[in-house]
């Protein structure tokens, strides 16, 4: 179980969707700011590393000090980005998967508009879930 | 997440939107009907792409998503493969399909019409109209799933001899600032 953990989702017009610290580690109140901070640094990155491989799970692909940026893009190039400290590859691409079957069901709701915030609580217990499980 | 519906509820709700919002929402306003129809494709075209892009890799570029779209996507959708797909190279591609099964109800005898006022010309004329009306939904499923794959472009459809059906994608010229 990772000790620090950020996880955002972000769409293909590089708005954040979704946001959630799913470590297990006390929240501090600056932390949260430095794991946005880090995650949207990233994204340039992640916009150069997409067009190289048609994976969809892209590996660690950035580190700030011991922390390590992960990332998993879709045909959609919707970008799921988990910031954590572990080293569990495997445990880490089963649960974006996982959660992108989760962002899927969010999609194919009618009344939620692509591109707009995620705001079911429903999907947030379910992530927070999932994280405890795989991460 | 893999449930089936029977296709003729589907084509009973094909028909019945395009019913509804031709005579009750926007009667006597054809454009904005077909506009929010397309739309509502769009959106669905939007979440269709994402759904059945899920199990297989990501495009590398743009001509791998449009074959995407011409071979699985369609299959999927209207359980059929294309029957004809032309090019100009310039971002115009042309997709034939010889039965469109959305559109193989619609009757192609001009004999039924009840009216016997408006000559022949008139009646084929508004026959034409109602089937374009059938296809923008379909324009808007393969508008939405193609910019979800980030291809922007314009879908129309020619539907001159139902029940083939010709759908024309007008991609802008494919500059790098198109890219996502």
């Amino acid at each position: 179980m990772a000790t620090t953990a950020c996880f955002i989702i972000v769409s293909r017009n590089e708005i954040p969707i979704y946001e959630a610290e799913v470590g297990s580690a006390v929240k501090r109140e600056d932390a949260a700011q430095l794991h946005q901070f880090i995650l949207h640094a990233a994204l340039d990155i992640v916009q150069d590393l997409a067009w190289t491989t048609s994976a969809m799970f892209l590996k660690a692909i950035d580190r700030f000090n011991d922390l390590v940026v992960s990332v998993y893009v879709t045909a959609g190039h919707t970008r799921f980005m988990l910031l954590h400290d572990s080293r569990n590859d495997d445990g880490i691409k089963s649960f974006f998967q996982e959660v992108h079957e989760l962002y899927i069901k969010i999609l194919l709701n009618p009344l939620y508009l692509p591109g707009s915030r995620i705001t079911s609580s429903h999907f947030d217990t379910k992530v927070r879930a999932l994280a405890r499980k795989y991460l | 997440m893999g449930r089936e519906v029977s296709e003729s509820c589907v084509d009973s709700l094909l028909t019945e939107i395009v019913s509804t919002y031709n005579n009750r929402f926007y009667a006597n306003k054809p454009e904005l009907a077909a506009r929010r129809i397309e739309a509502i494709g769009y959106q669905v075209g939007h979440q269709l792409s994402e759904r059945y892009t899920m199990e297989r890799p990501r495009f590398s570029d743009h001509l791998e998503a449009i074959k995407f779209i011409c071979k699985d996507f369609w299959s999927e959708l209207f359980k059929k493969q294309i029957d004809n797909l032309k090019t100009n190279h310039r971002g115009t591609f042309v997709l034939q399909d010889n039965r469109f099964r959305w559109l193989s109800r619609i009757s192609t005898d001009p004999s039924v019409e009840n009216t016997e006022s408006q000559d022949p010309s008139a009646a084929a004329e508004s026959k034409a109209s109602l089937a374009t009306m059938h296809v923008y939904f379909p324009c808007g499923i393969i508008r939405g799933a193609l910019s979800n794959l980030g291809i922007p472009c314009a879908v129309s459809a020619d539907i001159s001899n139902l029940p083939a059906c010709k759908e024309l994608l007008l991609s802008y010229s494919v500059l790098s600032f198109y890219d996502i």
